[in-house]
């Protein structure tokens, strides 16, 4: 099964740029398509198109999302076992294990090393066995408090 | 339907650069499970009888396991497989890291290369596509630069596979490394890449791996975490020294229960055993000459678990672990770092050749990982090469003027960089012991040790017969990582198949016990054969599955991620299938299994006068006899009779 693209495209190529695998293609204003043989279904383009053009594996029409919105994973540093099961899920590679923290915890632990390129795709949290991947929507950081912070709270 | 494998496989000409795609039919995965079992079943009829191993007719093939990906625990080794240019037996070879999932992530469960490259290639897979390219730049780089250098190329999400200059070199005990640092080293399968002119694999592969139920897969690996975690302090490491002391002076055994040994691995990794295992008898000296009385606690000191993992500064886990037995450790010198020495290289170029050089064991052991040469047969082949000429078989002449004395850690060093660039001497002991004695001649060939050609590992057969029983057996002899009696009680797989013999954990009994050919320690090496093949088609570590059945549930973990529903004692059936093939190859290729035992030394012919294993022998002709009758072979031959193979369904010439 594969994601699809139906007849609303409009052929702005966003999917395009983020597919992890290079499973779209088309032209510039024509509608794309999708390989089913290189799709893994991380939903990127779905979340990513502008006018409903994408169809998940069930026939669902997906609902676009604003970026800074799309889910990120948090790691639970207690229960992970450092097996980098989630790193080599990620199909974007935006993991890596951390240093150690000292002769007490030799481990190294994921971390989202690349926040820029995470697609939110969740597979790093369906593939850990012990449930140390959650998938949260990123709450803002608090920024440093600037001149005008009115501004802030009238977006 | 999802099984946890990918059902295909690619087969790569290298005489014509093609690529073929063969599906795999599911019966097939049900006969043979994957990894080695799928190996078995693909290269049995395709490499022709006689074939050269180093020739082109030769095929060997990376393959992954069927856990791997499948969210089950241990599920990181991949393995090579191949007709040996070390035995010319069966070949295998096995190693951890991050490849094995980067083989099914392209979508195959192994991908298997034929013919001969002219010049240097790679083979690069990404978006399904694969390719070769030219690989004239890497030619002669050592396995860590080919690494860095792809992995800038092609980003840090390409898994690479490398042959050092070792291999390039077709040095007959070179092996195949990945993650920078750990290698599948044995049955001198580095050299069948080299001659196929095949320097590395890049996978960047993104396809995602689908067990039939994911969450029971889960289920099953978060119980086994527990007991992985579970993990008392162990306070230093002469702990573990002076009880293998102690097990050495009482007349009795204790039946070992594998959360000890996970402990020590997970406290120090497999060194945990470098100062123990000598003391206990389990760990050869002197060139499987001496004893613990040559290599008292002083000396093993060299190599203290404390001192090594002083050095240690993160933990490495292979993927889908969460024991970590690795370590990086920092070294000074030309290197900086360094993947932490495992026993098995720090006995062989440590107690094995006398040396007690601390420094000098870090810094061949990345010497060694880089060049792609196998610790164990290197430690080995100097340790042959030292009693040669402490004997006046080799003089200064022969050794191009090194001084081979016992423990002389600076000529050891020259002599492995001559042996991995093939020159002087070095030539000659490239491609192990038994091979370089038959070029030296001069009765040099009394004072090798091994099986079938190839060195035996850091584990003594005097000690746990079981050793030199699978040295000898194996269809991949010189293997210690199938069978013993010591695995078999770790193992604990009576607690799920049924008819065979209990070993309760820290029951007692006599020593002496262990060295009768009993058709209960045949009916145990045959079921610890039986389950590694299994173990080895899924992928699955050996260290993990020490914890024993139930606590490392390999037959549920199976059913999970494929959706059968077999029971134990079928796939121990499969075991024995993979078992018998491997086995009919060898046949087929007109090898002698009696051929292969281990040689007299090893084996206490003549006994040993003092240390831990004084005056043992093993009945090892009787041993071998009831293994294979065990698997229905024929016992004075070992070849596997008709009735056996059609009773496990395989038809073979």
């Amino acid at each position: 099964m594969s994601y699809t693209i139906i007849d609303t495209c409009t052929g702005c190529g966003a999917c395009v740029r983020i597919c992890p695998t290079r499973a779209i293609t088309g032209k510039k204003k024509d509608v794309h398509r999708v390989d089913g043989n290189l799709c893994i279904e991380c939903g990127a383009c779905g979340r990513i198109c502008p006018s409903a053009a994408v169809k998940d594996q069930f026939g669902h029409v997906c609902v676009m999302i604003k970026r800074s919105q799309w889910k990120r994973p948090a790691f639970a540093g207690d229960i992970c076992m450092s097996c980098s099961m989630c790193i080599d899920a990620c199909p974007v590679h935006c993991l890596d294990l951390s240093e150690a923290k000292g002769a007490k915890d030799p481990h190294g632990y994921p971390w989202l090393k690349d926040e820029k390129a995470c697609i939110g795709c969740g597979f790093c949290e369906a593939e850990c066995p012990v449930g140390a991947v959650t998938m949260v929507v990123p709450v803002p950081k608090e920024e440093p408090r600037k001149s005008r912070p009115a501004a802030e709270t009238a977006r | 339907m999802n099984r946890g494998y990918m059902g295909r496989v690619l087969m790569v000409d290298l005489s014509k650069g093609e690529f073929r795609e063969e599906t795999i039919p599911d019966e097939i995965y049900e006969k043979y499970l994957s990894g080695i079992g799928l190996a078995a079943y693909l290269l049995y009829d395709r490499i022709p009888r006689g074939a050269d191993p180093l020739g082109p007719e030769n095929i060997f093939g990376f393959v992954s396991g069927l856990l791997t990906g499948t969210g089950s625990l241990f599920s990181g080794r991949w393995m090579v497989a191949g007709k040996s240019p070390l035995t010319g037996t069966w070949g295998d070879a096995n190693c951890g890291g991050s490849f094995s999932p980067a083989i099914k992530r392209c979508g195959y469960d192994g991908i298997f290369f034929t013919g001969m490259s002219e010049k240097p290639v790679y083979l690069y897979i990404k978006e399904g596509k694969p390719q070769l390219k030219d690989a004239s730049h890497l030619w002669g780089k050592d396995a860590v630069e080919t690494e860095e250098m792809l992995q800038e190329q092609y980003g840090p999400g390409a898994r690479v596979a490398v042959i050092g200059p070792a291999g390039e070199r077709l040095s007959l005990i070179s092996g195949i490394c990945n993650d920078k640092g750990r290698i599948a080293a044995r049955s001198g399968l580095g050299a069948v890449m080299g001659s196929k002119r095949l320097k590395a694999l890049v996978l960047d592969g993104k396809k995602r791996i689908l067990p039939y139920d994911r969450e029971a897969v889960h289920k099953l690996s978060r119980k086994c975490n527990k007991w992985v975690q579970f993990q008392p302090p162990l306070g230093p490491s002469i702990g573990p020294a002076l009880i293998g002391a102690l097990l050495r002076v009482l007349p009795t055994a204790m039946a070992m229960d594998g959360m000890v040994y996970k402990m020590i691995l997970r406290q120090w990794g497999t060194g945990g055993l470098n100062q123990m295992s000598p003391e206990w008898g389990d760990s050869p000296v002197k060139n499987w000459k001496g004893s613990n009385v040559d290599w008292p606690l002083k000396k093993s000191k060299s190599a203290d678990p404390d001192l090594v993992k002083k050095n240690e500064f993160i933990k490495y886990h292979c993927y889908s672990c969460p024991l970590g037995c690795g370590g990086k450790c920092s070294m000074t010198g030309k290197y900086s770092e360094t993947h932490k020495p495992e026993y098995e290289s720090v006995l062989a170029l440590g107690g094995l050749c006398m040396n007690e050089d601390t420094d000098s064991l870090f810094y061949l052991n990345e010497l060694l990982n880089r060049a792609g040469m196998d610790t164990i047969s290197a430690g080995a082949t100097v340790a042959w090469a030292m009693e040669c000429f402490e004997q006046g078989i080799l003089t200064l002449d022969d050794t191009d003027g090194l001084d081979l004395t016992w423990g002389n850690s600076s000529a050891m060093v020259a002599l492995i960089h001559k042996m991995i660039n093939r020159e002087g001497i070095g030539d000659i002991l490239a491609d192990g012991s038994r091979a370089a004695a038959e070029k030296i001649g001069r009765g040099s060939g009394k004072y090798t040790v091994h099986a079938g050609g190839q060195e035996p590992a850091m584990h003594d057969g005097r000690q746990d017969p079981g050793f030199a029983v699978h040295y000898s057996v194996e269809p991949t002899p010189g293997r210690h990582t199938i069978g013993a009696q010591l695995y078999y009680e770790m193992f604990q797989l009576w607690k799920r198949v049924r008819g065979l013999p209990k070993k309760l954990p820290f029951q007692i009994y006599h020593k002496n016990s262990k060295y009768r050919a009993t058709e209960k320690h045949a009916l145990e090496a045959a079921a610890c054969s039986k389950y590694m093949n299994v173990v080895n088609g899924a992928g699955l570590c050996m260290f993990g599955t020490f914890l024993g059945i139930k606590r490392t549930p390999t037959f549920d973990w199976l059913n999970a991620a494929t959706g059968w529903n077999k029971t134990p004692e079928e796939y121990m059936e499969i075991g024995m299938r993979i078992q018998t093939l491997k086995q009919a190859f060898n046949i087929r290729h007109g090898v002698d299994p009696r051929a292969n035992r281990l040689s007299d030394r090893a084996l206490g012919i003549p006994p040993q006068p003092q240390g831990a294993n004084k005056g043992r022998t093993v009945p090892i002709e009787k041993m071998m006899e009831d293994y294979w009758r065990q698997f229905g072979w024929d016992p004075s031959t070992g070849a596997p009779t008709g009735e056996t193979l059609a009773g496990l369904g395989l038809s073979v010439e």
